[in-house]
């Protein structure tokens, strides 16, 4: 018998081969390296494997491939997508090079770089079996990272969400079992046959397939985990799971629902989506009001800006789906320029996770509070940030799919979420009238070099409005 | 018949099956309860602790290892029995494997996870 998978298949899984191996060095290179080196030394791998894996990702873009019967396509779509994952995934690592006991930074990062392999292989993934796959690797590493701290909170969080993430797997696993057993076929591209839209099967399972989606991408109502387990896992962790799990979570759901439905009742099935995104825009950004936790206060923000790029989605239009990868990508910067300023301020312990240590940080630390006003404004959308432009897109390719509903919540959502955003921003820059945190954090190279050019790239972002246009057709 | 008949038919034996063995004899047994009727069992020996006791953390480690030596081992029948079909594809496959997971044995072993305090 000769060997299943072409050459062409193999290539298809490098990006993925890299980092695994990647992770592997790093575990090796740490039991033979001091505890000063072992800080450094496995962060200094991880993101050189990050980036080897970003360069082979980027090398696909433009080349669509089916490999493995079909079961993971590269090219276009998975690229984009791919390299977001990867961004976050850098992101997140370099914060470890502050934060964290460092007997501690090899397992985590090590497990860090495997969950971004099954992220990355969400976003090509077109089979049941394949998403099922890629989705637990993620899980299941953020389960161990989540716990990863000596804080009472992380264990919490780190059970909390292995117990109702699984509850969301389960769905999800059940619906793609009626799927199959609607259509004989574990492909997503076999679903689109139209004379299964009057199956009941079909129908229970792309809903069950959709509520386990929905409930990864912690839309309302399936959104009362996030802001427990932000608060509770340790700060890298929570800067991962805010955007690469988002990221490689809304490449199934929008390979699913433009490539796995019937054109003729993908609106009527995915209503309730589109319900739920606007829902989630106002309750999201409600949420973050009260908040006095700058983690929590963005896994609040988090569930409201997912419902945005749902918006963009809404409707099923190619233009839309540029639209929602602009401004994920977007959204993957500010939060990771986000974290990267909360990391800048914070010692072992995350102070910079609460809000009361931005007081008087304009003064403190101006080039940090002027990133961090970057940030905070782009998440708010005002400009001229990438956060700006990235509305007015969506807004426009809501109101021109006939979604002027979503619109309309869009807006009053951005309305409410200001006073939040803009709270931060106060702290940082008014007269104190009480105490001021006085002491000034060491000086943190790589959580100021992260912050710099994630400030850089929400402004320039905004200016060149790169939407990729060849990433279709997502399946064959 | 429907394919998914039979899993009906399933799912009806499966509960009322299980109904039949929970609920029926609640309802037709003479209920007698003594002291030594309620303690858990432990093959006729008195139990010392309560069943809900803690033990040390580190059995769960222990198992978690076992787990990880046990697939080991599993994942090994499928390929003995189709090596000669697989050839050398199968042996690269079954190569990296064992590369992988010396790589976490050797992690382990330094860290002193084998290590019993």
């Amino acid at each position: 018998m000769r060997a299943p998978f072409t050459a062409a298949d193999w290539a298809a899984i490098y990006p993925v081969g890299v980092l695994t191996a990647a992770a592997l060095l790093v575990l090796v290179a740490d039991l033979f390296s001091s505890r000063r080196e072992q800080r450094y030394g496995s962060v200094g791998i991880a993101l050189l494997g990050v980036a080897g894996a970003a360069y082979l990702a980027a090398r696909q873009f433009g080349h669509n491939h089916d490999a493995f019967f079909g079961g993971f396509i590269v090219g276009g779509f998975a690229a984009v997508f791919q390299e977001i994952i990867l961004i976050a995934a850098a992101g997140s690592l370099i914060l470890y090079a502050s934060i964290g006991p460092p007997q501690r930074v090899a397992g985590t990062t090590a497990i860090m770089l495997w969950s971004t392999c099954g992220a990355m292989l969400m976003a090509g993934a077109a089979n049941l079996l394949m998403i099922f796959l890629g989705l637990e690797l993620l899980s299941l590493g953020l389960y161990a990272l989540c716990a990863a701290s000596d804080r009472r909170a992380a264990r919490e969080a780190a059970l909390k969400y292995l117990i109702l993430s699984s509850t969301a797997t389960g769905f999800l696993l059940f619906g793609a079992a009626l799927l199959f057993g609607a259509t004989g076929s574990v492909r997503l591209a076999d679903f689109v046959n139209p004379a299964f839209a009057v199956n009941p099967l079909y129908w229970t399972g792309a809903g069950m397939f959709l509520i386990g989606l929905v409930f990864k991408l912690s839309l309302v109502p399936f959104h009362t985990w996030t802001p427990d387990v932000f608060e509770g896992a340790p700060l890298p962790v929570t800067a991962f799971m805010s955007v690469a799990t988002k990221a490689g979570t809304l490449a199934v759901f929008a390979r699913f629902i433009y490539a796995a439905l019937p054109a003729t009742i993908a609106q009527d099935v995915l209503l309730p989506v589109w319900i739920v995104a606007g829902v989630s825009m106002i309750v999201g950004n409600v949420g973050m009001l009260a908040q006095t936790d700058l983690k929590r206060l963005l896994g609040y923000s988090g569930i409201a800006q997912v419902g945005y790029i749902i918006v963009a989605l809404a409707g099923s239009t190619p233009l839309g789906l540029r639209y929602a990868l602009y401004y994920l990508a977007a959204y993957a910067f500010m939060n990771l320029g986000a974290f990267a300023v909360a990391a800048a301020i914070s010692g072992e312990a995350e102070e910079g996770a609460h809000l009361s240590s931005y007081r008087g940080l304009g003064r403190r630390r101006p080039w940090l509070a002027a990133a961090m006003t970057a940030f905070l404004l782009a998440l708010a959308g005002l400009p001229p940030t990438a956060g700006f432009l990235g509305k007015i897109l969506i807004l426009a390719t809501a109101v021109s799919n006939g979604y002027p509903w979503l619109a309309a919540l869009l807006i009053v959502g951005t309305a409410i979420s200001l006073y939040a955003y803009a709270k931060v921003i106060r702290a940082m820059y008014e007269r104190p009238e009480g105490a001021e945190p006085s002491d000034v954090r060491p000086f943190v190279p790589l959580a100021w070099l992260s912050a710099g050019i994630c400030a850089v790239a929400v402004i320039v972002m905004a200016f060149y409005p790169l939407t990729p246009s060849n990433i279709l057709p997502l399946a064959h | 018949m429907n394919p998914y008949g039979p899993v009906a038919i399933y799912l009806v034996v499966a509960v009322a099956a299980a109904l039949l063995f929970s609920v029926v004899p609640g309802l037709l047994a003479r209920a007698k309860p003594n002291a030594h009727k309620r303690e858990a069992y432990e093959c006729g020996v008195e139990p010392t602790s309560p069943v809900a006791g803690r033990f040390p953390i580190r059995f769960y480690l222990i198992a978690m290892l076992f787990v990880v030596f046990d697939v080991e081992a599993a994942s090994f029948y499928p390929w003995a029995v189709q090596m000669h079909a697989l050839r050398v594809f199968g042996l690269l496959e079954m190569i990296v494997f064992i590369i992988v997971l010396a790589i976490g044995y050797a992690y382990v072993w330094k860290k002193g996870g084998f290590v019993w305090r």
